[in-house]
């Protein structure tokens, strides 16, 4: 089976516990304008022209799962001494479930655990391809309102079951909100977060606060970035959300 | 504010007369010129210690410092002196002056009065032997010159009393442990402290540099545990004392090597060590360079510790694997008793405490040895000649440019030795005692000789620096892949190329900028670092020093790669004429581009118990790196690092400065990853106002 990816990145952070390789996989069914892959987005190969390094870049290939492999296997060391592994972001992994199944399956065979970043607007027979041979899932929660959902591409209720189901499986579920200002992060976008969160039985989040890291990707991409003068998010700030989930209940970890 | 910060202020304050240490030496060589060299040198270093007028400072907890070498003796006189006793000369570091590891722990058993005792029990021993007499008397000497200076600093404390401006407690402590170090054996930690400060001191008056603490967690730490045990003491306290002496440490280089283990295998991290490392950090001050001898026990939370230091910027302290180090040194049949005693001095140099002479190491320019291959055995850039081979092009595979590289490499590493050893013999040792220094190595005093002419118990080391370990890798890869493998250009034309520094062969060097790099793991060419190591420290291995001693190689380069890479011609790995070489045992900067796990993976493939002077692997980190989150994470790294068999790694959190030259920069820093979740980047790749975010964010010193 075939797997469309951009990239392979060693010793991410961010991206679950101890050391991990993370494959960033091509193609999303959301368009989030805050996005920082933007190179992921669309299915097809992106080409990325930086100008200050006059450099091009061509974003996208087609590989097997015993192609890529090796490299994903040359951090095995790292992984068992830090209980790390490997992560499959993107992009959407979930609209490749078959042949991401294919590649967890490879990696657990090799005593590689696997963890999947996801947004999770599919259907939940794609999770089900999934659950037997991954140790869980980060799994995105954007916003409580139905409609700011649709806007983005996505389905609250969609999200909203799928959390449900996989709340009941043996599974690591991360429930991780992006902080996105003028999208979520006034009082009430917050609240509306926690009472929905609490109805869906979760008690623990991670907070993932905003930046414009990906601002380069849009201009080397030649697309608009409508965030780019959005300064990233404060310590502050996020400590403040930090404490409005706390209040609430929850068991909360900051990203950084 | 703290007291360190306190001190500092005093310590640059401006000192009222002239440094003039030449002065004081002569007023002992005047006292008879015409002595015997083992009398002189004596007399040299008394007045040294004697004539010089002990300053107190008001912020010292710990007396001593250099203040006390100002004089406001006319001009004429210090011109005089300072002539008179460059005449007789010195030592210097390549005829093993300083980067030593004095035996503190037995001056620390024996007290000075116990160290006169055994000079004169040794005297009785060799009464016969006259030369052997007058080594002793003059080590005598110079301790008994020594003794004085802490009774000065004593009676300059004692008059201190009358002036309200000082603490008077601060006072007291000084005198009396000042007494009480000159009376016996010190009996406390901070009498232990103060009398090793002033062995230190003695040995910056006499002009030594990079003089090495050592151990100072294990030899100090009876003395902690004493007075912990009995309430004398609290850790905050210990600590302040600790940066009392490191802040006076500035503009020097003097390694303090934390943690270890015994040759049961247990880990030797003790509270003191982390006192140490508090101290150090809180000073956040370059001159006290910490080691930590990192063992596979040591740990977990003491290594985060570490990591923490580590992370506000200061860059220590360096992790030393201490299973590779310690294998590297058995080859060269240390008894075990000494061996797991090793400290570092200097930067990284592996040293066996208090028992050898001091330190050498000189530089080897490897990649220079391309040059003679294409070039007819002479360098059009430096002036220096290798071997003759003829035209290039008949060397027809990768197996033949190898063996043509590997003669080359014969003929410079015989030349380098012969050149230091030269060096190292050009002096009449017998005209150059060292009777202090001699009184902190074994077995000097029972043998009567001098450090330098067979008093130590093992014989002078020298490291030579193999530089370019990244360049030369990169080079032999790109010979293979573009010229014999891709057949893209003949040897020929790569001499052309090399000759006029790609100008007019842009193509040609972007294939060979295109080959395999080392530190990705690659095994096109990270069998050539392999090699690299194997081959050199082979060569080196057939040769001694002066006296029977080891010639270690080092994998260690300070900036040294930066000098070596202006008088190399261009590289075939595409490396410009001037530009620096690889920098020590790291891959070249800005070629590793897979993350650190995939440098780990390929710098741990050399065989490092081979490199017994030490190796150095430089990795930077931004800030974020080293959150509650990440670390984690880094020590991860840094555990399978050394699992895999890494000797070294010097970690730096990315400062400011390196952010700001990456943006003006961007070519340079092409390997600077900033890393969130789900995302990571290429600082270059970043927009300037993003680029802007994340300066800002970085604030440290």
């Amino acid at each position: 089976m075939i797997l469309n990816i951009s990239n392979i990145q060693h010793f991410s952070t961010g991206d679950g516990a101890g050391i991990r390789t993370t494959v960033f996989f091509k193609g999303c069914n959301l368009r989030c304008p805050w996005c920082h892959n933007p190179e992921n987005l669309s299915a097809a190969p992106s080409v990325l022209h930086y100008k200050n390094l006059d450099k091009t870049e061509i974003m996208g290939k087609r590989v097997t799962v015993d192609e890529i492999l090796p490299e994903l296997l040359e951090d095995k060391d790292f992984f068992d001494q830090s209980s790390g592994g490997v992560t499959l972001s993107g992009g959407e992994v979930m609209l490749q479930a078959d042949s991401a199944a294919e590649l967890a399956i490879a990696l657990r065979s090799c005593g590689v655990g696997v963890l999947i970043d996801t947004a999770g607007c599919v259907p939940y027979s794609e999770f089900e391809k999934l659950n037997a041979v991954v140790q869980g899932y980060l799994f995105d929660f954007k916003t409580a309102d139905a409609k700011k959902y649709k806007e983005i591409g996505g389905d609250l209720e969609l999200v909203s079951e799928n959390i449900k189901k996989l709340k009941n499986e043996k599974l690591e579920l991360h429930i991780r909100i992006p902080l996105i200002p003028g999208f979520n992060t006034d009082l009430g976008s917050l609240e509306a977060i926690c009472r929905h969160l609490e109805k869906t039985g979760i008690k623990e989040v991670e907070l993932l606060p905003f930046h414009r890291l990906g601002s380069g990707k849009y201009e080397a991409m030649v697309l608009e970035y409508k965030y780019a003068k959005l300064p990233p998010m404060k310590a502050d700030e996020l400590e403040r959300i930090a404490q409005l989930f706390g209040t609430k209940g929850f068991s909360v970890k900051k990203e950084g | 504010m703290e007291l360190f910060k306190a001190l500092n202020n005093e310590i640059c304050e401006e000192t009222s007369g002239t440094y003039a240490p030449y002065y004081f030496r002569c007023l002992g060589y005047r006292r008879d010129f015409a002595a015997k060299p083992s009398v002189l040198r004596a007399n040299g270093i008394y007045a040294l210690f004697t004539e010089t007028e002990p300053v107190i400072l008001k912020s010292e907890l710990i007396a001593g410092n250099k203040k006390s070498l100002y004089t406001d003796a006319p001009h004429e006189i210090l011109e005089y002196s300072e002539k008179t006793v460059k005449k007789f000369g010195e030592r210097s570091f390549i005829t093993n002056k300083d980067h030593y590891a004095p035996n503190y722990s037995h001056i620390l058993s024996v007290g000075i009065p116990g160290l006169i005792g055994e000079i004169e029990a040794s005297m009785e021993v060799h009464k016969d032997d006259s030369e052997k007499l007058d080594t002793l008397l003059s080590m005598k000497h110079s301790i008994l010159g020594f003794k004085l200076m802490i009774e000065n600093y004593k009676n300059a404390a004692l008059s201190s009393k009358n002036d309200p401006s000082y603490t008077a407690e601060r006072l007291e402590l000084i005198i009396n442990n000042c007494e009480a170090i000159t009376k016996g054996k010190p009996q406390s930690f901070s009498q232990a402290l103060q009398l090793i400060w002033f062995c230190h001191l003695a040995f910056l008056m006499e002009g030594r540099y990079a003089m090495a603490l050592g151990r100072l967690d294990q030899y100090l730490y009876p003395f902690y545990k004493n007075d912990i045990e009995k309430g004398l003491i609290t850790d905050k306290e210990v600590t302040e004392l600790l940066e009392n002496v490191f802040i006076k440490l500035q503009g020097d280089v003097v390694n303090i090597c934390i943690g270890g283990q015994n040759k049961n295998g247990e880990c030797e991290v003790n509270p003191l060590s982390l006192c140490i490392l508090k101290a150090v950090g809180n000073c956040n001050v370059p001159g006290p360079n910490l080691s930590l001898r990192l063992t596979k026990n040591t740990p977990d939370e003491f290594l985060d510790e570490c990591l923490k230091t580590i992370g506000t910027g200061l860059g220590y302290p360096a992790l030393m694997n201490d299973d590779v180090n310690l294998a590297a040194l058995k080859r060269y049949g240390y008894e075990d008793e000494d061996l797991y005693d090793y400290c570092m001095v200097g930067c990284i140099e592996n040293f066996i405490t208090g028992k050898q002479p001091p330190w050498s190491d000189g530089r080897f320019d490897t990649p220079r040895y391309f040059d003679y291959i294409f070039n007819n055995g002479v360098s059009k850039t430096n002036k220096s000649c290798g071997i003759d081979m003829g035209d290039v092009e008949k060397l027809g595979s990768m197996a033949d440019f190898m063996s043509a590289f590997e003669e080359q490499l014969k003929f410079g590493v015989a030349e380098y030795v012969a050149r230091f050893n030269a060096s190292n013999c050009a002096i009449n040792q017998k005209f150059f005692p060292e009777p202090f220094l001699s009184c902190f190595c074994d077995d000097c005093i029972g043998r009567g000789l001098d450090i330098n002419n067979g008093g130590s118990k093992y014989p002078s080391v020298h490291g030579a620096a193999i530089m370019g370990i990244g360049t030369t890798a990169d080079s032999l890869a790109a010979i293979e892949k573009v010229i014999f493998n891709d057949k893209a250009a003949t040897l020929t034309q790569l001499k052309d190329a090399l000759n006029a520094n790609f100008e007019g062969f842009e193509e040609l060097r972007e294939r060979l900028l295109e080959a395999p790099k080392y530190g990705n793991n690659d095994e096109f060419v990270d069998k050539y670092a392999v090699w690299f190591i194997d081959y050199l420290a082979g060569l080196f291995d057939k040769y001694k020093t002066r006296d029977g001693g080891g010639i270690y190689v080092a994998a260690a380069a300070n900036v040294s790669n930066i000098y070596a890479g202006r008088i190399i011609n261009a590289t075939p790995d595409g490396r410009k004429r001037g530009e620096p070489l690889s920098d020590a045992a790291s891959p070249t900067y800005g070629r590793d581009v897979k993350g650190p796990t995939s440098t780990v993976n390929s710098v741990t493939k050399p065989d490092y118990t081979k490199v017994a002077c030490g190796s150095v692997v430089n990795q930077k980190f931004s800030p974020a790196m080293f959150s509650d989150n990440n670390r984690p994470k880094l020590l991860g790294l840094i555990r399978t690092y050394f699992k895999k068999g890494g000797q070294e790694m010097q970690i730096n959190a990315t400062s400011r400065e390196i952010l700001k030259k990456a943006m003006e920069e961007p070519q340079n820093y092409r390997n600077l990853v900033v890393r969130v979740s789900g995302f990571s980047a290429f600082y270059v790749t970043l927009e300037r106002e993003v680029q802007l975010d994340i300066l800002n964010r970085t604030q440290q010193e």
